[in-house]
């Protein structure tokens, strides 16, 4: 068997286990399918921002700015417009990719330019929502957003609708992640990355598959930011634009390995459900501490994150077997 | 509206001084190791919580309580250093993490060491008003901290240009292996640079505490202040620091003066936006900023 | 079957067959039993400094309770920190639920307290808070959230004074958040239907500097009076800004988090003469039993005075005790009867008289309102609860 096979076999046998083992093991115990949810919440932001990171070249400190603007959408729009949640939902991420447009003069910007300049954007998406009162409620935010709906007999607003709601984003979003980075697109991004000169030269306009790229992630980070609304019911600004939803997703991707597709999803996994199972319940008030430590660890110890670690150990595992 | 629009303008001023010391040390680091410090504001915060300490505890004037700070932020600050110069392999966005978590461990540390509450200074004399040509007003702390601010600003600047080290400091930015073959311990440098923003931000620490008001949240919104005046200056200009603190400060005071306050932080913003799209390495980058 | 399910169906077993035992003992109420409370708060974040002091309030509850029922009836509270995250608020309560606690006391912040409340319902668990003041919390009418405080109870406490001092032109400095811009709504809108001429100016939480809208308030509005809506240090700005401006007011008034012994002791300069919201004065003169026992007990345990936080945590969980207690004696406890005898309570409390209506709001809550004078806080409003004189017109500068 090849790699290609084995990882193949490996993704069909975590899609299993998340569709069908999750919700016959967890489905009775809302507080544990919940934290599951919130994490893969962030998962799905990690992913997203993986991808704008790998495939465009760009860092980004704001992406809690399309979180925001994609929940918001969703939120008014399911609310006042009385449109269907799901349609919403991805009309969240389709006005998430549009603010993206926005951000096009900030392409043009390199490293912690780029980064700092969607974090002010965050800003001041989030100033926006708080002073729009008529539309988003300002600062006392959005009570009672419409819950998913019940299709086929499966009541989606509820927890185990939810957790396969966001499994489904997230299964999507990896896909398609996969398939642009396989395209002639991603061979035209990676050539980019190495010298964009050279790709300019050969004629890849690579202002266009920059934007293409943020929009890409714009548009998950906004779908997943809609999920979230309809989800928790609820919206502020200071909660839809908090910078939390920036930063988790980052430590989580580099936790679980950013240069893959589904590190970042591990890592969220890893992160949070460690953070509040496991080291909440010791230490009830410096918890946070120690997933700055964790951080900081993997930084120092395995820079690449905890996939290619785990890789790297299986590696070592197989070549003693065949010795 | 004169008198308004010139209390907004001095108002604005003496906030930009208190931005700068606060990001100026971010700046000086940037400048010598190309690392952003994530845990700038919360050494910044440390500073002022020592201050706090020294004063409830023992009476200690904030002054006298600058060299205890020093101490305290300046071993933090070098275990920060320690720990950056393990990292090897992409060091842009690895440190940045590093210094993230750090910043996270500082913040939780101070949380359980000194509870939630909201502290400043009781001392009168700080909080007592200066007033000029009976139209300006502003605290006696803050002034202080300006001025201050001001003199640390300068003898920093003076040493980058003039000392042998700080000549070396901005070799190394510029070109690191051409300085390391002339003779400069990159090591040395840097650590220097480190303990000199520790100087820094625990002078804007004290500035804080006398000024304003802490509290443990307060120390990633101050390392966020400091990192947008950093890029909107450009690679570690600390006269660019100075003049990108002082109209961020001015233009807020005059939004607040004639829009509202809750506008303030929009217009900030805002202003940091136009003036990247203008110039896309910040007010002083020039073309060396580009270049990694 | 999931470890879970099984602590549950062990757990429920044990309840069956100790009940078993007592109807055939014939002891029931008299038995002694351990009540587990829970408790969801924001032990940090943005809110950690409220959280902290509410957390302070239950656990002197909880202490003078196991003094008062030494022997027959113990209570433990399992708290759980929501970080300041309306998410991790539900996980809260639902790990609360898992954890079979009797009903939940605590919550701030009305935008966290909306979702974990909705968890706890749909639990059909009792909550109880003082650390949400939005219109919007008993607007769904649950028949399990109740609280002791709202919006109506501080606006009432404001205007009143503001009209004793005949202030005809007030500016209204207030913070844009949620609990705060509509208290100043509400104290803007009465105010204008009783013809005073109100400036209203919005500030955002990031402000520190406000010497430049306070001269506004001075060169423009010209007030008698400035009242504040936001937080310690939003009061610590304004009163620092306006001192060294000197606009011509006659007095300062504030609400929540001012008129407190922690501002007196750390700002002792900056607070002489300002006004604020107050249940008790400082040092508390307390006449009641209760309250003196509260106040040492508030003492031995955190060696500080109580602060309004700590008196209002105190007395949700005080009320959510003496509910359970009397559920249990009529053995509705295990029933869902608790919301039920929750909403007999008719209590006089530190802070007044509590009732609650079929919302679970508490239609007795009005505020004092208290000033700072030399270190002191003394009330001065209503004059029936009033323990000092005002000084009017003083501010502190």
């Amino acid at each position: 068997m090849t790699t290609k096979h084995v990882n193949r076999l490996l993704l069909i046998v975590a899609l299993a286990v998340a569709y069908v083992g999750v919700p016959l093991l967890f489905g009775g115990n809302a507080y544990v399918l919940g934290l599951i949810v919130a994490a893969l919440t962030i998962a799905g932001v990690a992913v997203a921002w993986a991808l704008l990171g790998n495939l465009g070249g760009m860092v980004s400190f704001g992406h809690a700015a399309f979180f925001g603007v994609g929940s918001y959408t969703s939120a008014v729009l399911a609310m006042k417009l009385g449109v269907p949640v799901f349609a919403a939902m991805l009309l969240g991420g389709v006005g998430a990719a549009v603010s993206s447009i926005a951000m096009l003069p900030a392409l043009r910007l390199r490293g912690p330019y780029f980064a700092l300049a969607i974090l002010a954007y965050a800003h001041i998406f989030q100033i926006l929502a708080t002073e729009m009162t008529p539309v988003t409620g300002g600062a006392g935010g959005l009570l009672s957003i419409p819950r998913f709906p019940a299709v086929f007999g499966v009541d989606f607003g509820e927890k185990t609708g939810g957790y396969l709601i966001i499994l489904t984003i997230i299964v999507l979003s990896g896909l398609a992640y996969d398939a642009v980075r396989r395209s002639s697109w991603g061979l035209a991004l990676k050539a980019m990355h190495d010298t964009e000169v050279a790709t300019r030269v050969v004629g890849v306009p690579s202002t266009h598959l920059k934007a293409a790229m943020l929009a890409l992630s714009a548009f998950i980070t906004g779908v997943v930011g809609a999920f979230n609304a309809h989800f928790i019911s609820f919206l502020e600004p200071d909660y839809a634009f908090s910078s939390g939803w920036t930063v988790l997703p980052i430590a989580a991707a580099i936790f679980g390995g950013y240069r893959t597709v589904w590190g970042p999803v591990v890592g969220a996994l890893a992160i949070y459900l460690l953070d509040q199972l496991l080291f909440k319940p010791i230490m009830p008030h410096g918890h946070q501490m120690v997933l700055g430590v964790l951080l900081c660890a993997m930084i120092l110890f395995s820079p690449g994150g905890l996939m290619p670690a785990l890789r790297r150990r299986a590696a070592k595992e197989a070549r003693h077997a065949h010795a | 509206m004169l008198e308004l629009t010139l209390q907004a303008l001095f108002s604005g001023l003496l906030a930009g001084g208190y931005y700068a010391t606060v990001a100026v040390g971010l700046a000086l680091v940037f400048g010598t190791m190309r690392v952003i410090n994530l845990a700038h504001g919360e050494l910044v915060l440390l500073a002022a919580y020592v201050a706090y300490a020294a004063e409830t505890n023992y009476g200690i004037n904030p002054v006298m309580a600058i060299p205890v700070a020093l101490v305290i932020v300046g071993a933090a600050s070098a275990l920060v250093y320690a720990l950056l110069s393990r990292i090897h392999q992409d060091r842009e966005i690895n440190s940045l993490i590093l210094t993230f978590g750090l910043g996270i461990i500082l913040t939780n540390a101070i949380l359980s060491i000194w509870a939630a509450d909201i502290h400043s200074t009781s001392n009168a004399w700080f909080q007592d008003s200066v007033v000029v040509a009976d139209t300006l007003f502003a605290m006696n702390a803050e002034v202080a901290s300006f001025v201050g601010g001001l003199v640390l600003m300068a003898g920093v600047w003076w040493w980058l240009n003039h000392s042998w080290q700080g000549r070396a400091v901005r070799a190394l930015s510029s070109n690191r292996a051409a300085a390391t073959l002339m003779g400069v311990n990159p090591r040395k440098i840097e650590i220097l640079s480190f303990l000199i923003a520790a100087l820094l931000a625990t002078f804007a620490g004290f500035a804080i505490y006398t000024g304003k008001t802490v509290f443990p949240a307060l120390g990633h919104v101050l390392t966020v202040k400091a990192f947008i005046i950093t890029v909107l200056a450009g690679m570690g200009s600390i006269p660019g620091v100075l003049i990108g603190a002082v109209m961020i400060g001015v233009i807020e005071s005059l939004t607040v003066t004639y829009l509202s306050a809750s506008l303030q932080e929009l217009a900030g913003m805002i202003l940091f936006l136009v003036v990247l799209f203008v110039s896309p390495s910040g007010l002083f980058g020039g073309g060396r900023a580009l270049a990694r | 079957m999931t470890r879970q399910t099984r602590t549950q169906k062990l757990a429920h077993l044990v309840t069956v067959s100790a009940l078993a035992l007592s109807v055939a003992l014939g002891v029931g109420a008299a038995q002694a039993k351990e009540f587990l409370l829970g408790s969801e708060l924001p032990l940090t974040g943005s809110l950690a400094r409220v959280g902290q002091g509410m957390q302070e309030g239950i656990a002197v509850a909880i202490e003078m309770a196991n003094k008062a029922h030494a022997g027959k009836h113990s209570f433990k509270v399992e708290t759980i920190d929501d970080e300041t995250s309306p998410a991790k608020a539900v996980a809260a309560v639902e790990k609360l639920v898992g954890d079979g606690v009797v009903a939940i006391t605590g919550g701030y912040g009305s935008n966290i307290i909306g979702p974990a409340s909705e968890a706890a319902q749909k639990a059909g668990l009792v909550y109880i808070t003082s650390g949400g003041v939005a219109p919007e919390l008993t607007q769904r009418g649950y028949p399990t959230f109740f609280r002791i405080n709202n919006t109506d109870g501080y606006a009432l406490a404001m205007i009143g004074l503001l009209q004793e001092i005949g202030a005809k032109k007030v500016s209204i400095v207030y913070l844009n958040k949620d609990a705060t811009s509509s208290l100043a709504k509400q104290v803007g809108q009465a105010l204008t239907a009783k013809g005073v001429t109100v400036g209203t100016h919005e500030f955002d939480g990031s402000t520190s500097d406000f010497k430049p809208l306070i001269n506004k308030v001075k060169l423009q509005d010209r007030p008698d009076a400035i009242a504040m809506v936001g937080y310690e240090n939003d009061y610590v700005g304004i009163l620092r800004a306006a001192k060294v401006l000197k606009p011509t007011v006659k007095a300062m008034v504030g609400v929540w988090s001012l008129a407190t012994a922690q501002m007196a002791k750390e700002f002792p300069d900056l607070m002489e003469n300002v006004y604020g919201t107050s249940m008790l004065p400082y040092p508390v003169e307390f006449t009641q039993p209760e309250a003196v026992e509260f106040a040492a007990t508030y003492k031995t345990l955190f060696n500080k005075d109580p602060d309004y936080l700590g008196q209002f945590g105190y007395v949700q969980t005080r009320l959510l005790i003496d509910a359970v207690l009397r559920a249990d004696e009529a053995g509705t406890l295990a029933k869902g009867g608790l919301p039920e005898e929750l909403r007999k309570t008719d209590a006089k409390t530190l802070i007044g008289r509590v009732t609650f209506d079929k919302s679970g709001d508490n239609p007795n809550f009005t505020h004092r309102m208290g000033q700072h004078q030399g270190g002191k806080v003394v009330l001065v409003w209503p004059k029936d609860d009033a323990n000092g004189k005002m000084n009017f017109p003083a501010v502190p500068w």
